[in-house]
């Protein structure tokens, strides 16, 4: 191996070389200039190689050839490896996205940049404080020359601003390290530290202070919460390549810096470095939220991840070893996903957020783009998430709960205003200027994509072989959903088989594998799954990004019912939420929709994680992985807390009433064969997810109240509301997106009523729910398709034309609503048979009151679109696409066999159920149903029903049978004909009168209550930000106020 | 004495440029105020370097290097300061520059007018 | 499975004999409802004659198909109702086809002719049959709710959901009657019987002066005449559920016929007294005065 000395070395001698070449060889400068870069790279993953593969020995390298304290000396080991790989790296790949600033300014930019790029590598690898102050002055220097590079004229005042900075802290800088020097006698930093150790009281005192000083200018160095103005407007103006470099390599420098220094100052200054850390982190995605320029934005959030990481290391004391394994695994998402959005942004010709619309039609691009978000956001299965995880459960286990939520709440918002940017990008506008397509700059972007993935790898074996844990990047569901990425040039119609023939696939091999229980579930996540996709046939052309996304949402439900433990569950809900998050935000207004969908989600998901954490921190077992089946021996009093987290959570995904703003929007902007997946299969994790909870942890009291009974009353309200709310909606998939809140809100009902028959109801309910909701939204899904608009009263009396389309929403409807023969009528029978057996009976009044309204939408989502009055301009319509009414008819037989014979699916389930609530099964005797209180035979019924009906359709086509069919206006009309279709269709507004009996009811409370948190945020961030007033001076009383207020804190604890 | 004499000059001399630095508008009487600070810092380096009764860290004849450590002042801050010097030096010139640049932008030295970037 | 065919005979005679009754009970209470008002009225066979007349009539036009299957839907859901309840308690002979399901089936198969002939009725495309149609389920949501606590409050005391078994708790002298050992949940029934009788203050579904008699405006000849022999099936079905769950059930035809009778005068004695309210003023009424009773019954049970 190389010595790593030969990095300075390399990088000084290019710089020196490029001063010997001529002015006008500006191709050989550059030529130069990266040849240096790319030795120093190899330098670096060499050593890099060399420790994770070989396991070498951390080597010292001693100039002067004494050995310190008489010399400065450098040191090469695992994590300076790593750390100046990443700097080298981002410094090569920044050099090739800025390759025309570059040859446009010449040699000596590129000498400035040589340097910077050293002299980050040398703060890291050095081990003599002054050695260090001296490489952060030259990093100083020569980011002040490097952001001179810009071609926005700001940059020069943003430079300026950071010299006044750069003087102030290395005033600090200075008089620390001359005191603490003078306190121990050596500038060596591990000398240093032994000598702080063994210092007596009152020289202790003094080189407090000193380190203090010393300490504070380096976290300077990391531009903290609020004294950072300056570097924000660093990231604003500097050439993107640059802001690359200062966000991912001069981070990394700076926060090894302050880990060194740390390593000094002990235990005792750990929680300022949290603190300062967590401010940070909070704040700045705070402040964030209101930007509309992508770079600053970047440079918010680039503060903000950085002081997480400075939040990490503060928690040395609680994470021990895992310290490194967290803090590289944020850093390297960090640096990864920062500096490639920096040379994607040098591709963009505008500097609003929405301009990044110009991605569009550049699937790689967008892929990137993607790519850097989750990687940013810690979504799986990139290492923040491993980091993101390992630290919940230390910070749980060790009850600093505190920072484990304000984390998570700086992460929801980091990722809120990081997607919101991602929906500018993929819905809004495209601009006039097309992106720059340079091929140096792409192939940075693209390296940094490669990285990205690459690490996921890397920390899904890392976490292998630390935890034990299967690397989730190579589970095949997974590893199926990311193949459609390479497969997206294909037709759609071959993918569309592919999918089809992969959910059937997983669960013709897996089958067997399942309880009764998982097994529903798995059907309808997999075989469910495929029928849906049998309408996106209809779709033509590629379809570029449907698959891998709905793909991805397939896997994550598939590994969610296939997880034993934990993590690998909370893996998957994100995995499936961030998939059908790509999947709703296809829909052509889904903007904000699919905005709302993701926060909350994301929100709930860390509302589990945190349980999840709180779980594992209890010492229940002591183990690193933790079963979901252990969620069953928690005591008090973590077991409520845990049970009130995971049960918000997944109430979350099956939008509780309170939590259900996102769920209409969602899924009626969704693209047609897109809102059965997400409403018919989607809904059912969250449900998966309580049944689990519920199967392990049972009945759960907080402060004397048991909270399945709160889940009741939530269940109760949710399904009053949501069916409320969906008579009143004029937009047809709208109603049945409400509508499917108040279904989802009768099975929640069903499970909180926590005995044999309310379970059986609530898995009634999934199934149910699953074939009549899949099927009505792509019933009306076809019908807007040809008529052009979802609302209800611009259409009518297309029964003639689609008469397909028109059976299954008829069977639909029967159905959920409960009317025998029909399917529905068997939850109906269920539930209430099941509350006969509780005691809870308020609720239920809720409930019995909710059913009947659901006629009232539903009565008028077949009326208003297939009944009344024919329009004019639909007069030529034809039925729906074939392969959307292919799997409606699917359904249909689908439900009425399920009507017939329900006892194929509930049979062994109920069986399973007694391990649970041994009283009150049924009994399946011959087709008889019965409970303790009441029978029902369905195949009786059916056929009773049938023949009635047939014999008296008989009859009446015997005295009838000369009746002929008339035109429309045929009616009795007071003698007269109806002027218009659209005057005599009586739609719009069709329960008036209810809404003036009840309309209080479902006024937007929830809605306004949301809208006002986030408005709030908004207006507070808006606020706050103008303090950043642009003025340098005032920039550096800010810091020099910083240093001051710190310390009076410092002093205080 | 003298060694506190100067780091209470040097002190003084720091806190004085800070408050220039912060409190002028000008680019160039920030720079110069920066420069006080600066040698201020240098002063304190040198002070806590300093010790009653010893000669220059230079060996020569009149120290030879057998008695070199009992009879020389600590060299390390010197060295120190002569580093810090010479990058005060070059940082003094690199924000010269900038108000140069600056000033040929728009034709004006006042801090407050440079606050395109904010927020 | 073996069916006993001879509950096909058994339950036609039922039919029949309910029809006979209903046709005639109709037109008595009609009848009564016109002396109130010091009108003559019809006379009691005049539906008798209605329904030959319309059967009889020529002239017969469709909307389509739904418009077609509309009153055999109306007419399956009157009658399987009836059938799926036990007419008389202890004979075997009228038990129906009550072996097919319990006190649910009946309540939720009410639902079945409603929405099928709603569904015919919205195919006419007359306005006036909408406005009904939407006005009928509005006013159906809160009348229905404190009939069905009352329900869920009997099924509570009993423990059971059997209509057969309720009926068989209450013998043994009229004491045991629901109406008297739980007279709220009855209360709550009845008043909630007010608002599925289509009479006054409740009948603004029909409303005959503003949307000529609602969701039928459309139907004439022998769909009348398939409807207004559900009209004559329909009202008796639901009382006998009225009759079986509070008022004892009945053993025998006679005692059958004179508390269908009973149950149904109640809401003509109302009709005739009260005008008729507009759908929220019923929904307020319902919700403020019926259903506080209804779950007043189901708390203290």
């Amino acid at each position: 191996m190389v010595n790593a000395l030969f990095i300075i070395a390399a990088a000084l001698a290019a710089a020196f070389l490029l001063g010997l070449l001529k002015e006008q060889w500006r191709g050989a400068a550059y030529a130069v200039t990266l040849v240096a870069l790319g030795f120093m790279t190899w330098i670096s993953a060499d050593w890099a190689w060399a420790f994770a593969m070989n396991g070498a020995a951390p080597v010292d390298i001693f100039t002067a050839g004494t050995e310190p304290p008489f010399a400065i000396n450098l040191r090469m080991g695992r994590p300076e490896a790593v750390l100046t790989l990443i700097v080298n790296l981002t410094g090569l790949l920044s050099a090739l996205a800025m390759k025309d600033a570059l040859l446009a300014l010449g040699r000596r930019a590129m000498a400035v940049l040589l340097v910077a790029t050293m002299a980050f590598c040398g703060i890291i690898l050095t081990r003599d404080i002054f050695n260090l102050f001296v490489f952060f002055e030259l990093a100083a220097i020569s980011t002040a020359g490097l952001i001179l590079l810009s071609d926005d004229d700001r940059a020069l005042s943003a430079g300026f601003k950071y010299l006044i900075v750069s003087q102030v802290i290395s005033v600090f800088l200075l008089i620390g390290i001359i005191f603490a020097y003078h306190a121990t006698g050596t500038l060596n930093i591990d000398g240093m530290a032994d000598a702080a150790q063994a210092l007596l009281p009152g020289g202790m005192q003094a080189f407090a202070l000193a380190f203090f000083l010393m300490f504070m200018a380096l976290v300077a160095e990391l531009k903290p919460f609020p004294a950072n103005g300056w570097a924000l407007d660093i990231y604003e103006s500097a050439h993107p390549a640059y802001s690359a470099i200062f966000s991912a390599a001069a981070g990394t420098a700076s926060l090894y810096a302050v880990d060194k220094l740390l390593l000094i100052g002990g235990a005792a200054w750990l929680p300022a470095a949290t603190g300062i850390g967590i401010v940070t982190f909070v704040g700045a995605n705070l402040l964030a939220l209101p930007q509309t320029k992508d770079r600053r934005l970047l440079g918010y959030s680039s503060v903000a991840q950085i002081g997480l990481i400075l939040a990490v290391l503060g928690q040395r004391d609680v994470l021990g070893d895992l310290t490194s394994f967290i803090a590289l695994g944020l850093l390297v998402a960090h640096s990864v996903a920062k500096a490639g959005l920096y040379w994607l942004s040098g591709l963009i010709a505008g500097r609003e957020l929405t301009a990044w619309a110009a991605l569009r039609g550049h699937p790689l691009m967008v892929f990137a783009f993607a790519t850097f978000l989750c990687l940013l956001v810690g979504l799986p299965p990139f290492p923040g998430f491993y980091a993101k995880w390992e630290l919940a459960r230390v910070l749980a286990a060790e009850g600093r709960l505190a920072l484990l939520a304000a984390i998570l709440f700086g992460a929801l918002v980091e990722a809120g205003y990081l997607f919101r940017w991602f929906g500018h990008a993929i819905k809004r506008d495209k601009p006039a200027e097309e992106i720059s397509c340079a091929p140096f700059s792409v192939a940075a972007v693209c390296i940094a994509v490669v990285a990205g993935w690459a690490l996921g790898l890397l920390w899904g074996e890392m976490a292998g072989f630390l935890f034990g844990r299967s690397n989730l990047l190579l589970a095949l569901p997974l590893l199926f959903a990311l193949a459609f990425l390479l497969l997206d040039f294909l037709p759609a119609w071959l993918k569309n088989t592919l999918a089809i023939a992969g959910l059937a696939g997983f669960f013709a091999l897996t089958w067997t594998e399942y309880d009764p229980l998982r097994l529903i579930f798995a059907i309808i996540f997999t075989l469910g799954g495929a029928i849906v996709l049998l309408a996106s046939f209809s779709a033509h052309g590629r379809r570029i990004g449907f698959y891998p996304a709905a793909m991805l949402m397939y896997a994550g439900m598939v590994m969610l019912i296939r997880a034993t433990d934990t993590f690998d569950f909370f893996a998957a809900w994100e995995l499936l939420t961030v998939g059908s998050y790509f999947l709703i935000l296809r829909g052509k207004h889904s903007e904000p929709h699919a905005l709302s969908y993701l926060v909350f989600s994301l929100g709930g998901a860390f509302l589990i994680l945190m349980g999840f954490a709180l779980a594992a921190g209890s010492g229940v077992s002591p183990r690193l992985t933790f079963d979901i089946a252990s969620l069953s021996q928690l005591a008090q009093p973590v077991a409520p807390w845990v049970f009130l987290l995971l049960a918000i959570g997944f109430m979350t995904k099956t939008a509780a009433i309170g939590l259900h703003i996102w769920l209409p929007g969602a899924h009626a902007e969704a693209e047609t064969d897109v809102s059965p997946m997400v409403s018919g299969i989607l809904l059912k994790a969250g449900l998966y997810g309580l049944f689990v909870l519920l199967m392990s942890m049972g009945k759960q009291q907080l402060y004397g109240v048991e909270l399945t009974t709160l889940m009741l009353w939530i269940g109760a309200l949710t399904a009053l509301l949501g069916n409320l709310m969906a008579i009143f909606q004029e937009d047809a998939k709208r109603l049945l997106a409400y509508s499917s809140i108040g279904q989802m809100g009768y099975a929640l009902f069903g499970l909180a009523l926590m005995n044999h028959l309310g379970w059986l109801m609530a898995l009634m309910f999934v199934i149910n729910h699953y074939i009549y909701k899949s099927m009505l939204f792509l019933a009306v899904g076809g019908v807007a398709k040809r008529t052009g608009t979802r609302a209800m009263y611009q259409m009518g009396g297309l029964i003639t034309l689609m008469p397909l389309s028109f059976i299954a929403v008829l069977i639909g409807i029967i159905a959920m609503s409960g009317v025998p023969p029909l399917s529905g009528f068997g939850g109906r029978w269920i539930f209430y048979n099941a509350i006969l057996d509780t005691d809870q009976r308020l609720p239920m009044i809720i409930l019995f009151f909710s059913g009947p309204i659901a006629f009232l939408y539903l009565f008028r989502l077949i009326h208003t679109i297939f009944l009344g009055q024919l329009k004019d301009e639909h007069r030529k319509l034809k039925e729906a696409p074939f392969w959307v009414v292919v799997p409606q008819m699917i359904y249909v037989v689908l439900l009425l066999a399920f009507a017939v014979v329900p006892g194929i699916a509930l049979r062994r389930v109920d069986e399973y159920m007694n391990q649970f609530f041994p009283e009150g099964g049924l009994d399946w005797s011959g087709l008889l149903i019965t409970s303790n209180y009441g029978y029902w035979n369905p195949v009786a019924i059916m056929i009773i029903v049938g023949c009635i009906f047939m014999t008296l359709f008989g009859w009446l086509l015997f005295v009838n049978r000369r009746a002929q069919k008339v035109k429309q206006f045929n009616i009795v009309f007071a003698a007269e004909r109806p002027y218009r279709p659209e005057t005599t269709h009586f739609a719009w507004n069709f329960f008036a009168p209810y809404r003036k009996a009840l309309g209080f009811l479902v006024q937007p409370f929830a809605t306004r209550f949301w809208d006002a948190v986030t408005g709030s945020l908004h207006a507070a961030a808006d606020f706050t930000r103008r303090f950043y007033t642009g003025n340098g001076q005032t920039y550096a009383i800010q810091l020099v106020g910083f240093v001051v207020v710190v310390f009076l804190l410092a002093r205080g604890i | 004495m003298i060694a506190y004499l100067a780091m209470a000059t040097g002190f003084l001399l720091i806190l004085i440029g800070f408050y220039g630095a912060l409190t002028n508008r000008n680019l160039l009487r920030m720079i110069v105020a920066f420069t006080i600070a600066d040698s201020g810092v240098n002063l304190v380096i040198v002070a806590v370097g300093y010790m009653r009764g010893r000669t220059a860290p230079i060996l020569d004849a009149t120290v030879p290097a057998a008695d070199a450590a009992a009879r020389i002042i600590d060299p390390v801050p010197q060295a120190l300061v002569l580093t810090a010097i010479v990058i005060g030096v070059g940082v003094t010139a690199l924000m010269l520059a900038y108000a140069y640049r600056l000033y040929e932008k728009k034709r004006s030295l006042d801090i407050a007018k440079f606050m395109d970037l904010k927020w | 499975m073996d069916f006993d065919w001879m509950k096909v005979p058994y339950a036609l005679l039922t039919l029949f004999i309910v029809f006979n009754f209903g046709l005639l009970q109709t037109a008595l209470i009609q009848k009564i409802a016109a002396r109130v008002g010091r009108r003559h009225g019809i006379p009691v066979w005049q539906n008798y004659i209605d329904l030959i007349k319309n059967y009889g009539q020529r002239s017969s036009i469709t909307h389509g198909v739904m418009f077609y299957l509309g009153p055999v839907f109306r007419l399956s859901g009157g009658v399987g109702l009836l059938l799926f309840v036990p007419s008389l308690y202890g004979s075997e002979m009228f038990s129906n086809f009550s072996f097919a399901g319990d006190l649910i089936l009946a309540l939720y198969f009410v639902f079945f002719g409603t929405l099928g002939m709603a569904l015919g009725a919205g195919e006419s495309g007359h306005p006036h049959a909408a406005i009904g149609v939407s006005r009928g389920l509005a006013q159906v949501t809160a009348a229905e709710l404190p009939f069905a606590l009352a329900v869920f409050s009997v099924a509570l005391q009993y423990q059971t959901l059997s209509v057969t078994e309720i009926v068989a708790a209450q013998q043994g002298g009229f004491l045991n009657w629901t109406v008297f050992t739980n007279p709220l949940a009855v209360t709550a029934a009845m008043l909630s019987f007010l608002g599925s009788m289509m009479r006054p203050p409740f009948d603004v579904v029909l409303a005959p002066q503003e949307i000529p008699i609602g969701p039928p405006t459309e139907y004439h000849s022998s769909y009348l005449a398939l409807m207004q022999t559900n009209r004559a099936i329909f009202p008796v079905a639901k009382i006998v559920i009225y009759m079986n769950l509070f008022f004892g059930g009945a053993t025998i035809w006679p005692e059958f016929f004179l508390k269908v009778f009973c149950i149904y005068l109640w809401s003509a004695f109302v009709g005739v007294v009260f005008p008729r309210f507009r759908v929220e003023q019923s929904i307020r009424w319902f919700l403020i005065w019926a259903v506080p009773i209804g779950v007043l019954s189901i708390l203290i049970l």
